[in-house]
């Protein structure tokens, strides 16, 4: 473990603010990765006018948000209308804390790992109900209560796939699983067949609780203008905007150490690379699936949560605890 | 020293959220200070080391149940821009119990031999707890399975529609407005 200070709080206090301010760099690059993805994927080249090949994009970006008016409706509640971005972006970036970046570089090695990735994650609905509720519109309202289902389904199966990999390695610790998966024995190939399931499972869900497409319903454009933030303005839409790629960043990083080997690489080596490597091609898979699919109804994203994934996760944790005690 | 400070500054926090979800007016207010209630406690967990108990809480009573109550709160009829009236009549029959439930809580205080002792540092072993509740607790462990399973059961009985297995449920009568309806 890299050690910075004596006091483990100094220690803490630093190393977490190292790693969120790389996350959210990371994240502004990813802004402008996926819109150059995005734009090759329609046949155009994307963003190249602000900087050459288009790099300063994200910076531009940056500033009009800055710039512009933040207004809080009439009838909002203000005080929980202007918290309820902050709570987003915290809900997101904490998360991060027991990401295993590499065997040495972790903020938090906390003894229950990825409890704690998927409480935060299980907290993200509150602050975007919150966002919508206070904003006083109707298709904000409506928005957040989507939210609010689909993020309560979502966690069931998100848990049960999680189990998988908590299961084959008897700890909840990330470092734990990860050093389980030495030697190329990614949980995502082995048990052949379910592990892949268990994998795919899991990216689908994560996806789902970060509100992307296709499960973007609670921000559906063409039917609730875009749902909780539709009143927001500025940096505090920005706030939305970033959580929601920050959360899929997170998202990335945590299927990657739990099925994907993190930071190993067997014969190829370890380390830090190897983890950014396998996080940002899940990120540009979150991408592609983005501008591939279309947006799923409401009913239909609840059916397949309850009437498939569920099951399926029961089947596969029932099935890990087998292979677990027979192999 | 830090610990302690944590645990106090925790402690004003969750006794303020504490009294505000009693006495906010706005139920949704309400069902948000007993989030930041809930969160808290996991903090105090946190801050008398029982890491897993505050992953817990988080994931099930800030994640979950606090979730599931906005909804129902949405659900409830009328209840949008509803004041609740928080006083209640039997107010002196409150102020009893809650003196006789402080004398309780402070005479086993006064009690305990266990004040100001120092806790024990402890790391909890999520592996060692499992082995519990698969080991000398099972039995307790898998009675409260069968509650919960009991509980759900019921829950789906409840809210099944009414008629035959298979039967289209039948719609709430339709109500026209008085003056014929407009199309």
């Amino acid at each position: 473990m890299i050690v910075l200070f004596d006091s483990p709080w100094l220690h803490g206090a630093l190393l977490g603010l190292v790693v969120s301010v790389s996350l959210l760099t990371v994240t502004a690059a990813g802004l402008l990765y996926e819109r150059k993805f995005a734009g090759r994927l329609q046949n155009r080249p994307g963003p190249t006018e602000v900087g050459p090949w288009g790099l300063l994009q994200p910076v531009a970006d940056g500033l009009k948000l800055f710039q512009k008016e933040q207004i809080v409706p009439a009838a909002a509640q203000r005080f929980l209308f202007l918290l309820a971005p902050l709570l987003v972006v915290v809900a997101a970036l904490a998360g991060a804390a027991v990401i295993p970046w590499s065997a040495e570089l972790m903020v938090a090695d906390l003894h229950m790992g990825v409890l704690w990735a998927l409480a935060m994650a299980s907290l993200m609905p509150l602050p975007v109900w919150i966002a919508g509720w206070s904003s006083n519109n109707k298709y904000a309202l409506l928005g957040a209560m989507r939210t609010v289902a689909q993020g309560i389904s979502y966690e069931v199966p998100l848990l049960l796939t999680a189990l998988v990999p908590i299961i084959l390695t008897g700890s909840f610790r990330m470092g734990d699983i990860v050093a389980a998966q030495a030697d190329l024995r990614w949980f995502a190939l082995w048990p052949p067949g379910p592990g892949a399931v268990a994998f795919v499972l899991f990216l689908l869900t994560a996806l789902a609780e970060s509100n992307r497409i296709p499960f973007d319903i609670p921000e559906a454009e063409s039917e609730l203008v875009a749902g909780v933030t539709v009143e927001y303005t500025g940096m505090n839409f920005g706030m939305f905007y970033l959580a929601e790629y920050v959360h899929s960043l997170v998202a990335s990083a945590i299927a990657a150490a739990l099925f994907l080997g993190g930071w190993d690489m067997g014969p190829l080596g370890s380390g830090l690379h190897w983890m950014l490597l396998k996080t940002l091609l899940l990120w540009a898979v979150i991408f592609w699936i983005r501008w591939t699919l279309l947006r799923f109804r409401s009913d239909q994203l609840m059916e397949l949560c309850w009437r498939w994934l569920v099951p399926l996760g029961l089947g596969l944790v029932l099935f890990t605890a087998t292979w677990k005690v027979f192999a | 020293m830090a610990a302690w400070i944590a645990f106090f500054a925790l402690a004003v926090v969750l006794v303020g959220a504490a009294v505000m979800v009693v006495s906010a007016r706005d139920l949704v207010h309400t069902v948000l200070w007993l989030a930041l209630g809930l969160v808290t406690t996991a903090g105090v967990h946190v801050a008398l080391a029982a890491d897993f108990l505050a992953a817990v809480q988080i994931l099930l009573y800030s994640g979950g149940v606090v979730t599931l109550m906005l909804f129902a709160v949405m659900l409830t009829r009328h209840l949008e821009g509803a004041t609740a009236r928080m006083r209640s009549e039997s107010g002196a029959r409150g102020v009893v119990v809650a003196l006789m439930l402080a004398g309780l809580i402070g005479a086993s205080l006064w009690r305990s031999d266990k004040l100001g002792a120092k806790a024990p540092a402890m790391e909890v072993d999520t592996a060692a707890l499992g082995e519990l509740f698969l080991g000398p607790l099972v039995l307790p462990f898998e009675l409260l399975s069968v509650l919960l399973l009991a509980a759900m059961i019921g829950a789906i009985v409840l809210s099944r529609p009414e008629g035959p297995p298979g039967s289209v449920p039948r719609l709430p009568p339709r109500v026209t407005p008085p003056g014929g309806p407009h199309e």
